[in-house]
């Protein structure tokens, strides 16, 4: 496993350790994800750097425009997190379905995210929410879209042994931006999704507004469906619009065949029937 | 007299000890100067092997050996046919197949040092499909034999033509069932020793001890009394632990270094290195005539035998005899084969044959109840075995045949109305929102309990008696070597035990599986313990009373008494053989029904299936603990909703893609029926302990072919290939083939 | 080598561990504390659940020295005085086990539940062992045992 593990008692402490070792050392925190990859032996640094008794990054907070998520929320407090419930229960609802309830008490969000994985529940979620990730070095530190980390299947551009992400953020939902989260899985519990739709739609005086629709997995990185949410801005809500934004998505999505999830003919058929599902309960829950 | 301790919710004998983590199962185990072994797994699913290089993995520091075939004394196994090498010399078959041991102070160093062996293959063509390896001209398997089928059974009853000559209704269908891992939560393990008395003694989780040591034996070319097995606990089997896995490995590293030898596999290295359920490829044929009787039935069964024969040519006969199901059919053809290919080998799991056939049979019987507008209940109702009815082997089934009284209990149960000997199933609620759809779906399987074919059943006990001075038991100790899988067999030989003796349950014991203190019991296998083992306790308690008489009527002052006994199957029954032409034979010493019905839920937007209501009615002869009863009817049913619904083990061209509980899905407690509704029936089998039978791998039987049943019934729609996930469901709704 | 310091089962105890020990190992191995099963190694199966700050974890992924300076407890600690804690006794009288190998696991989660929520609904009961897998009980008498424990300790509340 490791060689050293090491906890530092404040960020700049953090990113000293990181610099100080060149590669070899890595930030790990839950450890759901790095654990495995050690095991595993694809991840090389031989040194773990511990951010769990760094204070102040284990909560969840509001801000005047931003809710902010500290680098060692779990999945379990946002799921039960009263603030998030309220002001953006897609993201509690994704939460709560991430692996099982050992899973859910230890992994981060933030780690979930550094994972790069197009499936992961909660990343899904906070793309809908068009969240930020605070990328943090020795040069400082800067906000960057969440989307925008991912590169890759299994890959995003934080380089954990140099950078830390300390926090997440994204604007808390209004009453008029209705949310849903719909999951396809081959079980109930303790398993990635075949899909998983998050969509966040606002309606104004009988029309949509803004709308986000995110899913995953249906490319490499989590995905969002923006000619549909294009072709809904504008426009009456009710079930034609769904439609149609539902057909828009599946053809922009591109799943290929995979062993485990399906084909990709199935798969595709699923972005309609979810993206149907979820933008239907949002505009529902919407006002 | 004591109140009956049979038929009672007793408290298992080995609860107290599990509910506290004290129960050592055999990673648990340590001992003064271990050392610890890792297994060299074959690269390829099929290659010859052209050299082993072990020179890196000897020189890194704190390897002790490196075991290749050269340090097999004999190197051959198989519960079977020996068509195993221990370890491989020339060729390797599969995934699972191992090619050297690595052992050393550490595990870390044996797994590090095991990575730098060095084998050179020459792959060799991959057969993955038993249809085609089948085939003439395929290349073979195993190079000695002329083809690769291990085996063919047939089964000519009647007259096939003049049957489907008088049919009215004639209904075909191809059923497919996957490979199916056991996933006992205990990942195999052993330690292997020499025990104070020179024996080379290995601490495992297994079946049928006495088997290991009679192949370890062999292997290690010794006399079977310098060999030995204890079994302290056993974290699940279902068939799993039947076949040796590493039993051989420990025993040959203790053999060689005469220090203790530790292995413990990985998950991954579970599911690689045991085998599989058999994969059926199902051709059928029925015919009936328009009042419901059955005419005809012609089936053709492949089954895929892996790499290596373990079991396969049991199941396979097995199989066949179970094809037409618990239903009179005067008239049948049916062919059973068992092929080689380089998947995984495949093995004794949960049903060892008759898991699959009921996916056939009863989606059968529920297109006959379609194309004769009969419903379901009252079409098998019609058909199935009572007291002496006929099977397609030619003989007479009896010994307690309650067939039909689960098909009642479980109808009724599930709200069936009978009407001047008419059925009538209920109405169903519909769902509450309009993509979804509920059905109801009947299902009946059945099992043989105990060996078949002319294979030698037997058990034996021992129970010894400390008495009173008045010449009461004080207690009693029952030796006998029964696996106790999780099944529960501790506790109901204890309650027999108990209530032949006159005793209360709390006065007797159970010895630990030890071959060198308690007698062969036979495995845990075949549904049969509570009715053979059972059997051999009942008499061997009676043997110690009469013993425990004559101590007190010769008045020898002895406190002690001791009985024995040997229960034979054949004094029950004698089975024989299947003709090599017809099948016809007697095939098993006695049988055990159930019956299950599923409503259930399908989403028609994406072909998830929800199961509401579980109906079960289980025949066990005679309950002799309810709670563990209910214990194997949810077991089962977990089983077979994970069969039905979301588990394969999948494996393309021989390589594993699901290498683990992260890829290989088994229900949580999330996915079982919302409701299980348990209804227990008990036609006494005669020849059984207070009546009972056995029923572990009978609960397992009905579940995935009812929820076929119920999904058919809610969506109008076949589906016919498990296990039956949404895609598969969505495809079979919207009539799409799956692409090649 | 660095040395992991926690309160284990109500106990201050200190191990010598390696860096790169995970939990599960150094229950099983350096404190000789078997109860804690090992059904994977890769958090996927439950068996391996201990409680770490009251917390349910699967202690095979778990690093050792997260631990550190935390309250760990295994299925060790449930006894009290010799007597079996209310969910080890609503176990065995409900029948909940069967093999016996992830019953650890199971019960320090339900006890991980129930030390949080003394009365829960079936659904949360379900939820708080839908991270166990169990293969031979269909799980049916688990969540009856729990609903007993929840009823068992709340009369023992009740009494005290």
């Amino acid at each position: 496993m490791w060689r050293e593990y090491l906890f530092p008692r404040s960020i700049r402490e953090a990113l000293e350790v990181l610099n100080a070792h060149g590669g070899d050392a890595r930030i790990i925190a839950g450890g759901t994800d790095l654990v495995l990859q050690r095991k595993q032996g694809t991840c090389a640094a031989s040194i773990a750097v511990d951010i769990s008794r760094i204070p102040n990054l284990d909560t969840i907070k509001a801000s005047p425009n931003h809710i902010l998520i500290g680098a060692m929320v779990t999945h379990g407090q946002v799921a039960a997190s009263p603030l998030i419930r309220d002001h953006a229960p897609v993201l509690a609802q994704a939460c709560g379905k991430v692996g099982g309830p050992q899973t859910r008490n230890v992994g981060t969000l933030v780690g979930n995210v550094i994972n790069g994985l197009p499936a992961a529940d909660s990343a899904i979620a906070l793309t809908a929410l068009d969240a930020e990730a605070e990328v943090t070095s020795t040069e400082g530190a800067e906000w960057q879209s969440v989307r925008s980390l991912y590169l890759g299947v299994g890959q995003t551009c934080v380089d954990s042994c140099a950078q830390i992400v300390t926090a997440l953020r994204f604007r808390p939902l209004r009453s008029a931006q209705g949310n849903a989260y719909e999951r396809l899985a081959k079980r109930r519990s303790l398993i990635l999704p075949i899909l998983a739709v998050a969509a966040v739609a606002e309606v104004v005086d009988g029309r949509y507004g803004d709308v986000r629709i995110a899913m995953g997995p249906v490319a490499p990185i989590p995905f969002r469906a923006e000619a549909a949410e294009a072709l809904l801005r504008g426009r009456p809500i009710g079930k034609e619009a769904i439609g149609l934004a539902a057909i828009e998505a599946a053809e922009a999505a591109h799943p290929r065949d995979s062993v485990l999830r399906g084909s990709h003919e199935y798969r595709q058929a699923m972005v309609e029937v979810l993206t149907q599902r979820a933008l239907a309960r949002a505009t529902e829950a919407a006002g | 007299m004591n109140a009956s301790v049979v038929g009672r919710s007793v408290q298992r004998v080995d609860i107290r000890t599990k509910v506290q983590g004290q129960r050592k199962y055999p990673q648990d185990f340590h001992m003064e100067g271990m050392l610890h072994a890792a297994v060299v797994w074959s690269a390829h699913p099929h290659a010859r092997i052209t050299s082993i290089d072990t020179s890196r993995a000897e020189a890194c520091a704190g390897v002790v050996k490196v075991l290749t075939h050269l340090d097999v004394p004999v190197n051959e196994y198989g519960i079977n046919i020996l068509d195993q090498q221990v370890l491989c010399e020339d060729r390797v078959r599969w995934l699972g197949d191992r090619v050297a041991v690595v052992v050393a102070e550490t595990e870390a160093v044996a797994r590090e040092a095991a990575a730098v062996v060095s084998v050179e293959y020459d792959p060799l063509p991959i057969l993955d499909d038993p249809r085609e390896s089948m085939k003439p001209g395929s290349p073979l398997v195993h190079e000695n034999r002329e083809s690769n089928v291990l085996v063919h059974y047939p089964i000519r009853a009647g007259d096939l033509d003049a049957g489907f000559s008088k049919a009215d209704v004639i209904v075909e269908g191809y059923y497919l069932t996957p490979h199916v891992e056991h996933a006992y939560l205990q990942p195999e393990a052993g330690l292997g020793y020499i025990d104070d008395e020179g024996r080379v003694t290995v601490i495992c989780a297994t079946q049928w001890a006495y088997d290991d040591v009679h192949q370890i034996a062999h292997a290690l070319d010794l006399p079977e009394d310098r060999v030995r097995e204890i079994v302290p606990a056993i974290g699940g089997a279902f068939g799993g632990r039947e076949d040796v896995s590493l039993q051989i490995l420990v025993a040959l590293g203790a053999f060689h270094t005469r220090r203790p030898v530790k292995m413990v596999w990985t998950r991954e290295e579970s599911f690689r290195g045991h085998g599989k359920r058999h994969p059926f490829f199902m051709r059928y044929k029925h015919g009936a005539t328009r009042d419901g009787t059955l005419v005809a039935l012609e089936a053709e069964i492949v089954a895929d035998a892996g790499a290596y024969a373990s079991t396969s040519t049991v199941v396979i006969s097995n199989a066949v005899t179970f094809a037409a199901g618990p239903y009179v059919v005067p008239n049948a053809r049916i062919d059973g084969y068992a092929v080689y290919t380089n998947n995984a080998v495949t093995m004794a799991m949960r049903g060892f044959g008759a898991t699959q056939m009921p996916v056939g049979y009863e989606c059968q019987m529920d297109k006959l109840a379609e194309a004769l507008g009969m419903d379901p209940v009252e079409l098998r109702l019609k058909n199935l075995y009572e007291e002496g009815s006929i099977a397609v082997t030619g003989n007479a089934v009896t010994f307690g045949i309650g067939a039909k009284e689960p098909l009642r209990e479980a109808a009724l149960a599930a709200g069936w109305r009978e009407e001047a000997g008419h059925w009538k199933a209920p109405e169903v609620e519909p769902a509450l929102q309009p993509h979804l759809r509920r059905g109801l779906g009947v299902a009946c399987g059945y099992k043989n309990v105990g060996y078949s074919m002319g294979f030698e059943d037997r058990s034996e006990a021992i129970v010894e008696l400390r008495l009173r001075e008045d010449g009461a038991i004080a207690s009693a100790l029952v030796r006998i070597a029964a696996s106790e899988v999780g099944q529960g067999v501790s506790t109901v030989l204890a309650q027999i035990a108990a209530e032949t003796l006159g005793i209360p349950f709390e006065r007797v014991r159970m010895s630990l599986v030890d071959t060198a203190r308690a007698p062969d019991a036979g495995s845990s296998s075949a549904s049969r313990h509570t009715y053979m083992s059972g059997n051999a306790v009942f008499m061997a308690c009676q043997d110690a009373l009469q013993a425990r008489d004559d101590t007190l009527r010769e008045e020898t002052g002895r406190m002690h008494a001791q009985g024995q006994a040997v229960f034979r199957g054949r004094t029950a029954r004698a089975t024989t053989p299947l003709d090599p032409e017809t099948g016809q034979c007697e095939p098993h010493i006695a049988y055990t029904f159930a019956t299950q019905i599923a409503l259930v839920e399908v989403d028609t937007e994406t072909g998830e299936v929800e199961i509401l209501t579980m109906w079960d009615s289980t025949n066990s002869g005679r309950a002799i603990n309810p709670a563990m009863v209910f214990g194997q009817v949810a077991g089962g049913i977990h089983m077979g909703v994970g069969y039905a619904l979301t588990e394969r083990f999948i494996q393309e061209e021989g390589r594993i893609k699901t290498r683990g509980f992260g890829e290989y899905y088994i229900p949580t407690v999330l996915d079982m029926p919302r409701e299980l509704v348990h209804v227990g029936v008990e036609v006494p089998n005669p020849t059984g302990p207070y009546g009972a039978t056995g029923i572990g791998e009978t609960t397992t039987l009905p579940t995935a072919p009812a929820i076929l049943n119920a999904i058919h019934n809610a969506i109008g729609k076949w589906v016919y290939r498990l296990p039956a996930d949404s895609e598969t469901v969505w495809r079979a709704l919207h009539e799409r083939r799956r692409p090649a | 080598m660095p040395t992991l310091t926690m309160v284990l089962n109500g106990h201050q105890t200190s191990v010598e561990v390696e860096a790169g020990d995970l939990l599960v190992d150094v229950l099983r191995d350096r404190l000789q504390l078997i109860g804690t099963k090992i059904g994977c190694g890769e958090g996927e199966c439950g068996a391996c659940t201990v409680l770490v700050d009251g917390l349910a974890v699967t202690s095979c992924i778990y690093p050792a020295l997260k631990a550190d300076g935390c309250h760990v407890t295994t299925i060790e600690g449930l006894k009290t005085d010799g007597k079996l804690h209310a969910i080890q006794e609503a176990f065995i009288q409900c029948t909940a086990a069967q093999c016996g190998y992830c019953t650890p696991g199971m019960i320090m989660s339900a006890y991980a539940l129930l030390s949080e929520n003394p009365d829960p609904t079936v659904e949360e009961i379900k939820t708080s062992v839908s991270g166990n897998l169990c293969r031979c009980t269909g799980y049916y008498q688990i969540v009856e045992a729990i609903q007993l424990a929840a009823r068992k300790l709340a009369d023992e509340g009740a009494d005290s």
